[in-house]
C-alpha cells in the first residue's frame, strides 16, 4: 500500500512538470485526485491492510495528496490560468475594441514635417502678425505703390485708418510680410522659418482665399545662390524623397533680386513629361536672394550681409507630395468629418 | 502671361541646329519658362510663360536673342538674326495731326496709307493662329502680326471713318460713353487715354481696344497705322476697371520700351505693301516726348562671387552681357553695364546684372551647400509651438478631430458688438467680413454641418482678432473644442481640461459659475481667467481658451518628492450632505484637515450620498487606526458643522 501511494505520488509529478497547459493540468487532477480517479481506488483497498497499519497509511495517502495538489497549484502558476481557461472563447476575427483616436488636419500634418526638415539645418520658428501694416506686407518688401498686388481685388484691407508711417492694414498675402520684423529683432545671421495662415482675395477650386506658408529667410555673411539651393535640394530630397529633384530658374519678384522659380520633378512621370505637369516639372513656389532694400528696411547693411528667402504654399506641397488629387482645394477648409478623417 | 510661337517662326530670326527640345529645355533653365511642347504637323509651337518684368520677351525678336544667348553658353552654336528694317517711302497726299498729352503717352507714331482688304496668306494667317490670335483680314492681321513680331501692339484705324484731320489724345472724363469694336458699350471711370476726333467723338481707347466707330472695316480703303506707348499705369487701371483684358492691354500695362514702337511702325509699313498693297501717303509722325533713359550700372568682380557663391571670369560675364544687349565696358576687377533700351525699366542695380550673368551661366551649375551657419535666435525647445503640439497630439489620441475654419466670418457669426469688429473693407463675400473674436460659432457651423453624424468631437487651435485704437489689432491663440454626443456629460469636458492641463503642469485650476451667465463654468488658473466651458444643450457642450494664459503657465520642469517607505491607509467616507452643498469645498475642507492626508477624490455620488475616497500616509512611519481615527473624527465635526454633513450610517 505504502509502495503504492509512493508510486503513485512520483507517477502523478512526473506527468504534473511534463505537463504545458492547464487542460493537460486538469487532466491529470481527475486522473490521481477525481472521484474515480487512482487516489481514491488506491484507498478503497485501506480496509484491506492490517489495522495497525492503516493510520499511517491514511497519513501517507493525505500526504501524497497535498503534495500532488500543492505542486498541480504551482504548475497552474507557471502555465497561467487554468480552471478559467476552459472558459475563454475567443473569435480572433471579430472587432477588436480600439480607444478612441481623433485626426489631426492634414494642414498641421505639413506643418509638422516641414517645421521639423527645417529644424534639423538650424532654422528657427516664429510667428508674425496675421494682421499686418501694408508696410511689413508691401512697402518694405520694395513694392512700388502701383504694383498690381496692392490691387483691391487681389488684397484684402482692413477698414481702418491708414498710419501716417506705416500705411493701410491688410490681411497678410505672403508670409514674407516676417522679413522685415525679423531683421527688425537685431539678431544676426538670420535663419528663420515663419509659418502662417495668409490671405488673398481670391476663391475657386485651387485657391482658398485662406491659405497657408511656409517662409525661410537666410542672412549672413556671404549667404550666396549656392546656400539657397543647398537648402531647397535638402527639403525637397527630405520631404518628397530621394527620387525627386529641384531646379530653380529665372522668375521675377520685387523682394528678390536674382528671382527664382522653383520646380520639383514631377512624381507621377518622374520627370518624362506628362498631363499634370510641364515637361516633367511642377512649379512649387518663389524664392531669391533678398533685394538690398529690403536688407536696408530691415537695418542690415547690405554691402556686408547677403540673403536669400523663399516662400512656398503648404497647401500645395501638401498636394504634390501625397498625390491626393483633391479636385477643389477648398475642401480642406469644408470640415466634412468624412473628409478629415481620410488622414 | 504666357506666348505661344511656332518653332519655324522663331527660326525666321535665330539659326541653330538646336532641337526643339533643347530650345525648350536651355531656356527654361535660364530664361523663361517653355511649359509645353506641342507637335503641329512637322513643326512645333513652344508655350513660354513671360514674367511681367520682361514684356520684352512676348516677341519672337525678344525670344530669338536670349535663346542664341542661351544656346551659346550652352554650346550650341546659334546666330541671331534681327528684322531687317528700311525707311519706307513717304508721300503728303494727306495730312494728319496728332495732339499729344506727354503726361498720358510717351511716344505716338502714325502713318497713312491705302490699302485693299482681303484674307492674308497662308502662311501668316497659320503662324497667327499658332499663337492664339484669331485671323480676321490681312490689316488687322498685321497689326498682330507686329505685335508678336517686334513685341509692341499696334493699332489701325479705317482713316476715312475716322473723319478728321486731327487726332487729338487726352484724359477721359468720368462717364464718357464708348462703343468698343465688339460692339459693347461702356462708361469710363475717368482718367482713361482716349483719341477723340475734330467733331469731339471719342475714336479710340488708347492700348486697350480700338472703337467701334473707327474700325477697318471690308470697305476701307485708307487706314491710319497707329502705334502708342502710354503711361503703363493708366492702362492697368482702365483695363482692370473695364474689365477688357486684351492681349495689347496686358503687354502695354508691363512698360514696354517705346524704342520698339518705332521698329514696329517700320515692320509694319512693309508688311501692309506686302499682303495688302500697302502705299503710304502721308509724312510719318513721331512724337516722343518721353525718352528712355538708360544709366550704367557698375558691378564688381567679388560681388558677383559673393551672391553667385562661385566665381564668374569678368570677360566671360561680358560675352553673357554682350548677347543679352548690353553694352560692356570691363576694367580690372569690374563690369561697366549699359542695358539696352528693352531692359530700361528692369534694371537698376548690381543684383539685376548679377541676375543676368548667374542665370546664363547657369543656375544648375552653381553646386548645392547647405548655408553653415546657425540661427542666432535659439529657441527652447519647449517653444509655443511645442506645447501647441503636445495639445494636438492629447486632443487626437482622446478622440478629437481637428478642424481649421476660416478666421473671416459672417455678421451672424461674429459674437459681440459690430462697431468694434476687424472688418474687412473689400470683402469677397458677405460670408467673409470681420475677423472673428470668438472660434467657437465657426466649430458650431462644422457641427451643423455634419448633422448626421450622431457623436462628434472637434477642436481647433487659431487666432482671434480683437481691435485696438490705432494699432494693428491684437491677435491671441484661441483653443477650443464642441462635443456633440447623447447624454453629453459637463463633467467629461471639465475632466478633458484638468487632464490636458495637468499634462501641460497646470494644478491650479478653478472653476466657478460661468461668468456671463447661463449653464457651465468660468475657469481660471489662480486668479487668472483662462476661459468658459459653455452648456448649449443637453448634446452641446462647448470650451474655449486662451491659449496665451495657458502658455504664460505651463511648465515641462519635472520636481522629484521622494516615495515615503509606509504604507498608505485608505478610507471611503460615505456623506449625507444638502445636495446644493458644493462638492469641490467639501473636498477641500477635508483635505484641510490633517498634513496626512495626501489625497482626497469623489468615489461615487447618489443623490444627497457622495463617497470621498481618503488616503493616509506618512512619511515617519506606519500609519495604523489610532492615528486615522482622530483626524477623521476632526473631518466629520467639521463637515456637520460647516454644511451640515453627516456619515451615511
Amino acid at each position: 500500500m505504502q509502495e503504492d501511494l509512493l508510486k503513485l505520488k512520483n507517477n502523478a509529478l512526473s506527468l504534473i512538470i511534463e505537463a504545458g497547459s492547464g487542460r493537460e493540468l486538469e487532466e491529470i487532477r481527475l486522473e490521481f485526485l477525481g472521484k474515480n480517479g487512482e487516489l481514491t481506488q488506491l484507498l478503497k483497498n485501506l480496509p484491506n491492510i492490517a489495522i495497525e497499519d492503516r493510520p499511517e497509511a491514511g497519513r501517507l495517502a493525505n500526504e501524497v495528496k497535498q503534495i500532488i495538489e500543492d505542486t498541480l497549484k504551482q504548475k497552474e502558476g507557471e502555465v497561467g490560468k487554468s480552471k478559467s481557461e476552459k472558459a475563454i472563447n475567443i473569435d480572433v476575427t471579430e472587432p477588436g475594441m480600439r480607444p478612441s483616436l481623433g485626426h489631426l488636419h492634414l494642414v498641421t500634418q505639413a506643418v509638422r514635417e516641414i517645421t521639423e526638415i527645417f529644424e534639423r539645418i538650424g532654422f528657427s520658428r516664429v510667428r508674425y502678425p496675421e494682421v499686418e501694416w501694408d508696410w511689413y506686407a508691401f512697402t518694405s518688401l520694395n513694392f512700388p505703390d502701383n504694383h498690381p498686388a496692392r490691387d483691391d481685388w487681389e488684397t484684402f484691407f482692413i477698414d481702418q485708418k491708414p498710419d501716417p508711417k506705416k500705411g493701410p492694414v491688410v490681411l497678410t498675402p505672403h508670409t514674407s510680410s516676417g522679413q522685415v520684423r525679423e531683421m527688425e529683432k537685431k539678431i544676426l545671421p538670420i535663419k528663420m522659418l515663419n509659418i502662417a495662415k495668409c490671405y488673398r482675395r481670391q476663391s475657386d477650386v485651387s485657391h482658398s482665399p485662406m491659405f497657408h506658408q511656409f517662409e525661410g529667410l537666410v542672412v549672413g555673411e556671404n549667404i550666396s545662390i549656392m546656400h539657397l539651393k543647398g537648402t531647397l535640394d535638402y527639403f525637397v530630397k527630405s520631404y518628397f524623397g530621394k527620387d525627386r529633384v529641384a531646379r530653380i530658374r529665372p522668375y521675377h519678384f520685387q523682394f528678390t533680386e536674382p528671382s527664382f522659380e522653383v520646380d520639383i520633378s514631377c512624381g507621377v512621370c518622374l520627370g518624362k513629361g506628362c498631363k499634370l505637369c510641364k515637361e516633367g516639372w511642377l512649379e512649387m513656389g518663389g524664392a531669391g536672394m533678398v533685394h538690398p532694400n529690403v536688407l536696408k528696411h530691415g537695418g542690415i547693411d547690405s554691402n556686408k550681409y547677403t540673403g536669400f528667402a523663399f516662400g512656398w504654399g503648404v497647401e500645395r506641397v501638401l498636394m504634390m507630395k501625397e498625390g491626393i488629387e483633391i479636385d477643389d482645394l477648398r475642401l480642406l477648409y469644408s470640415n466634412d468629418l468624412d473628409f478629415l478623417k481620410q488622414f | 502671361m504666357n506666348i505661344k510661337i511656332l518653332d519655324s517662326w522663331l527660326r525666321e530670326f535665330v539659326t541653330t541646329k538646336a532641337t526643339p527640345k533643347q530650345i525648350a529645355e536651355k531656356l527654361s533653365l535660364a530664361s523663361v519658362s517653355v511649359e509645353r511642347i506641342e507637335q503641329r504637323g512637322t513643326d512645333f509651337v513652344y508655350d513660354i510663360e513671360v514674367t511681367t518684368n520682361r514684356p520684352d520677351l512676348m516677341s519672337l525678336v525678344g525670344l530669338a536673342r536670349e535663346t542664341t544667348a542661351v544656346l551659346t553658353e550652352n554650346g550650341i552654336h546659334a546666330t541671331f538674326i534681327p528684322p531687317k528694317l528700311s525707311q519706307p517711302k513717304t508721300a503728303n497726299t494727306v495730312e494728319i495731326t496728332i495732339k499729344n498729352d506727354p503726361k498720358l503717352v510717351n511716344r505716338v507714331l502714325a502713318v497713312v496709307m491705302e490699302v485693299s482688304v482681303k484674307d492674308s496668306p497662308k502662311e501668316i494667317k497659320e503662324r497667327l493662329e499658332s499663337t492664339d490670335i484669331r485671323s480676321l483680314n490681312n490689316l488687322i492681321d498685321v497689326t498682330n502680326y507686329v505685335m508678336r513680331v517686334i513685341g509692341h501692339p499696334t493699332h489701325v484705324f479705317d482713316y476715312d471713318r475716322l473723319d478728321t484731320k486731327t487726332l487729338t489724345i487726352r484724359e477721359s472724363k468720368k462717364g464718357e460713353e464708348i462703343t468698343t469694336l465688339d460692339k459693347k458699350t461702356y462708361k469710363l471711370p475717368g482718367g482713361d487715354i482716349v483719341a477723340v476726333n475734330d467733331k469731339g467723338h471719342i475714336v479710340d481707347l488708347l492700348a486697350v481696344m480700338g472703337l467701334e466707330n473707327s474700325v477697318v472695316t471690308n470697305d476701307t480703303k485708307h487706314i491710319l497705322f497707329f502705334i502708342d506707348n502710354c503711361d503703363p499705369n493708366r492702362i492697368r487701371k482702365t483695363s482692370m476697371n473695364l474689365a477688357i483684358r486684351s492681349e495689347a492691354a496686358v503687354i502695354n500695362e508691363k512698360a514696354i520700351d517705346p524704342q520698339l514702337a518705332h521698329d514696329g511702325l517700320l515692320y509694319g509699313i512693309e508688311l501692309f505693301e506686302k499682303i495688302a498693297d500697302g502705299k503710304v501717303i502721308s509724312h510719318i509722325t513721331d512724337i516722343y516726348p518721353n525718352k528712355v533713359k538708360t544709366k550704367p550700372i557698375t558691378v564688381s568682380e567679388e560681388k558677383i562671387k559673393s551672391v553667385i557663391g562661385v566665381p564668374i571670369p569678368l570677360h566671360k560675364a561680358k560675352d553673357m552681357l554682350e548677347d543679352l544687349g548690353f553694352t560692356v565696358e570691363k576694367q580690372t576687377d569690374k563690369l561697366t553695364v549699359t542695358p539696352p533700351s528693352f531692359r530700361a525699366s528692369d534694371m537698376e542695380i548690381p543684383e539685376d546684372i548679377i541676375e543676368e550673368i548667374a542665370r546664363i551661366y547657369g543656375y544648375h551649375n552653381i553646386p548645392n551647400v547647405i548655408p553653415p551657419i546657425t540661427s542666432g535666435v535659439i529657441n527652447h525647445t519647449h517653444n509655443e509651438f511645442f506645447w501647441e503640439d503636445r495639445v494636438k497630439d492629447a486632443m487626437k489620441y482622446w478622440g478629437y478631430n481637428e478642424v481649421y475654419t476660416y478666421p473671416m466670418v459672417s455678421e451672424n457669426l461674429y459674437e459681440g458688438p459690430l462697431a468694434d469688429a476687424v472688418a474687412i473693407q473689400n470683402p469677397l463675400s458677405e460670408d467673409m467680413v470681420y475677423m472673428r473674436r470668438t472660434l467657437v460659432p465657426s466649430l458650431l457651423q462644422v457641427i451643423h454641418k455634419n448633422k448626421n453624424a450622431d457623436k462628434i468631437k472637434i477642436f481647433e487651435i487659431a487666432n482671434i482678432y480683437e481691435k485696438r485704437h490705432n494699432n494693428l489689432p491684437d491677435e491671441r491663440l484661441i483653443f477650443a473644442g464642441v462635443i456633440k454626443k447623447p447624454k453629453n456629460s459637463f463633467y467629461e469636458i471639465k475632466g478633458l481640461i484638468e487632464q490636458l492641463l495637468n499634462d501641460l503642469g497646470i494644478n491650479n485650476l478653478e472653476f466657478k459659475q460661468l461668468e456671463r451667465g447661463g449653464d457651465g463654468a468660468s475657469i481660471f488658473i489662480g486668479k487668472e481667467y483662462l476661459g468658459d466651458i459653455e452648456i448649449l444643450d443637453r448634446e452641446t457642450i462647448n470650451f474655449e481658451l486662451e491659449f496665451s494664459v495657458i502658455l504664460q503657465h505651463v511648465t515641462a520642469k519635472k520636481i522629484y518628492k521622494p516615495m515615503s517607505k509606509y504604507p498608505s491607509l485608505i478610507e471611503d467616507l460615505a456623506m449625507l450632505a444638502p445636495a446644493s452643498t458644493s462638492t469641490g469645498e467639501l473636498m477641500d475642507e477635508i483635505k484641510k484637515q490633517s498634513d496626512l492626508i495626501r489625497e482626497v477624490s469623489l468615489l461615487d455620488k447618489y443623490e444627497e450620498t457622495r463617497t470621498f475616497h481618503v488616503v493616509y500616509q506618512s512619511y515617519q512611519k506606519n500609519l495604523t487606526s489610532e492615528d486615522v481615527t482622530p483626524i477623521r473624527e476632526k473631518i466629520l465635526n467639521v463637515l456637520k458643522e460647516k454644511f451640515n454633513a453627516r456619515l451615511k450610517e
